[in-house]
């Protein structure tokens, strides 16, 4: 195992944390989906430009998020509708275009379901980078996404941009399928997103303590998952998944038990 | 004539074709205290969220004053169940409440015992009273309210109007508010304005009880209780104008 894995794992648990909890409160667990869906798209583009996967990954995302936000406005479609065909439109043409391009089916898979041979000290720029200018955003703009998330029409009231902080969380979202998609995998993304953020849920009393829980849980996770992977030849993405749901059945267990206790006692 | 805080001129809404609201002007000044009636689908929450700002009208304008700021509680408000918030953590959201100033507008709203239980285990009380802090807890000139009791049994409607009432008269508000507690409503507040996509009538509550709309609206047996309400109840309320029981209630177009 290698610094540049450890580092860049640390770097994402940090932002997959807070971030989670977003997808969870605010219900985007299928348009995370969707976005990593179209990171292999964003892959294509930076070959065929010949920039940075990450870059390519990110401006997708943009405009995987512009696309959606339209067509909602439009009110035509449900969302979750909407967000099924953006995310298979894009899925299905990052394969074809990896497929046009010639690049490997062992490379698809590795972004499918991530690899530990991945990451380099070129990506470890990006995702450092990456991930901490995000969490910079994030924490600053924490307490009116708080408040717009507890009630829209309230933040709005109170002078809070909702539509620009909404876009902006979408963004981040982004980013940080840009920053994971190597390690984890396409496939799996949404669950480092929503698994930590819920187990931590089962304990925490306040939205920060939910946050800085999520993110211990992804970390430890993926710091666990990391040797496990390498040492049984696996793929990364579906053991840091794997452990992730196995704390998330611990402290399922743990907080049932409690709340079985707690009348009697 | 107090300064206008919040005036709305000739606005005009549209939906799916209908007309929501058709020309509506309205003007809440310093220390208004006015109540916007009407059945239901009458545009009252549409106008509201208009005078808001929380979305723009197909013609006409609305105006704040200069750094208006405005507490807002909306319609609906149901916290996701995922999302961990307590009570003390959500009046502190995204303003810079020292804790004095947080115990003082707790004390007053009866939100002190509150403040570590979490927002989604409150009752109907309990949330209106919390939602009240923290429409208060930014110093607001302007308080709106749609429907503030309406999930709340008689006794619980009863002290959150008191509370209404009390803050009014203790702070420098306009209070501004959307009510479907007619006899709430005719009893205690000092100007209605009866909305059904225009402003049908509006004037002191014994004056709109006359107003031959009103009782098209709501019935004559309904204006005639008001009216009686209104009489019966006209010296148990610390309003600062005493009522003349003429017609003076203004129509406007």
């Amino acid at each position: 195992m290698t610094a540049p894995l450890l580092i860049t794992a640390t770097a994402l648990a940090l932002l997959a944390g807070p971030l989670g909890c977003f997808v969870v409160w605010r219900r985007m667990a299928y348009f995370g989906d969707g976005l990593a869906h179209s990171a292999l798209l964003g892959v294509a583009i930076g070959l065929i430009v010949g920039m940075s996967h990450q870059i390519g990954m990110i401006l997708i995302a943009i405009i995987f998020a512009i696309t959606l936000i339209w067509l909602r406005a439009q009110s035509l479609l449900a969302t979750d509708t909407l967000l099924g065909i953006l995310a298979h439109a894009a899925l299905s043409l990052g394969i074809l275009a990896m497929a046009l391009l010639g690049v490997e089916d062992a490379e698809v898979h590795d972004y499918l379901l991530g690899s530990l041979d991945s990451v380099n000290a070129d990506v470890l720029v990006y995702v450092v980078l990456g991930c901490g200018l995000s969490l910079g955003i994030l924490m600053r703009l924490w307490p009116g996404l708080l408040l717009m998330t507890s009630s829209e029409e309230l933040a709005h009231a109170e002078g809070v941009p909702v539509r620009v902080y909404e876009f902006l969380l979408m963004l981040l979202l982004g980013v940080l399928v840009a920053a994971a998609v190597q390690i984890v995998g396409i496939l799996l993304i949404t669950s480092l997103l929503i698994i930590p953020a819920s187990a931590a849920r089962l304990f925490a009393q306040s939205p920060e303590a939910m946050a800085i829980g999520g993110s211990l849980i992804a970390g430890l996770c993926m710091l666990a998952g990391l040797p496990v992977a390498s040492a049984m030849a696996v793929p990364l993405g579906p053991t840091i998944v794997a452990l992730t749901v196995a704390l998330f059945v611990l402290l399922l267990a743990g907080r049932l038990l409690v709340d079985r206790l707690k009348p009697a006692g | 004539m107090s300064e206008r805080l919040i005036e709305a001129k000739d606005l005009c809404v549209r939906r799916q074709g209908g007309l929501v609201l058709d020309n509506v002007s309205l003007a809440l000044g310093e220390r208004d205290f006015i109540t916007l009636i009407g059945p239901n689908g009458a545009g009252k929450s549409v106008l509201l969220r208009h005078l808001l700002k929380l979305e723009t009208p197909d013609s006409g304008s609305v105006t704040h004053k200069q750094g208006l700021r405005i507490g807002y509680i909306p319609e609906r408000f149901q916290i996701d169940p995922t999302l961990p918030m307590p009570v003390r953590r959500f009046l502190t959201l995204n303003n810079n409440q020292p804790a004095d100033a947080l115990a003082e507008l707790v004390a007053e709203t009866r939100c002190d015992m509150l403040l570590d239980k979490p927002l989604a285990a409150l009752s109907g009380g309990e949330m209106q009273r919390v939602l009240l802090a923290r429409a208060l807890s930014n110093q607001p000139h302007v308080l709106m309210l749609d429907e503030p009791a309406q999930n709340l049994d008689v006794s619980g409607q009863l002290q959150f109007y008191r509370l209404i009432d009390e803050l009014y008269e203790k702070r420098d508000l306009s209070v501004l508010m959307v009510s479907h507690d007619l006899h709430m409503v005719m009893s205690s507040t000092r100007q209605v304005v009866c909305l059904y996509h225009h402003i049908c009538c509006s004037g002191a509550p014994d004056s709109i009880a006359r107003d031959p709309e009103f009782i098209q609206m709501f019935g004559g047996e309904m204006a005639q209780m008001m009216a009686v309400y209104q009489h019966s109840h006209s010296h148990d309320h610390t309003h600062d104008d005493a009522y003349d029981h003429t017609h003076h209630h203004e129509v406007k177009p």
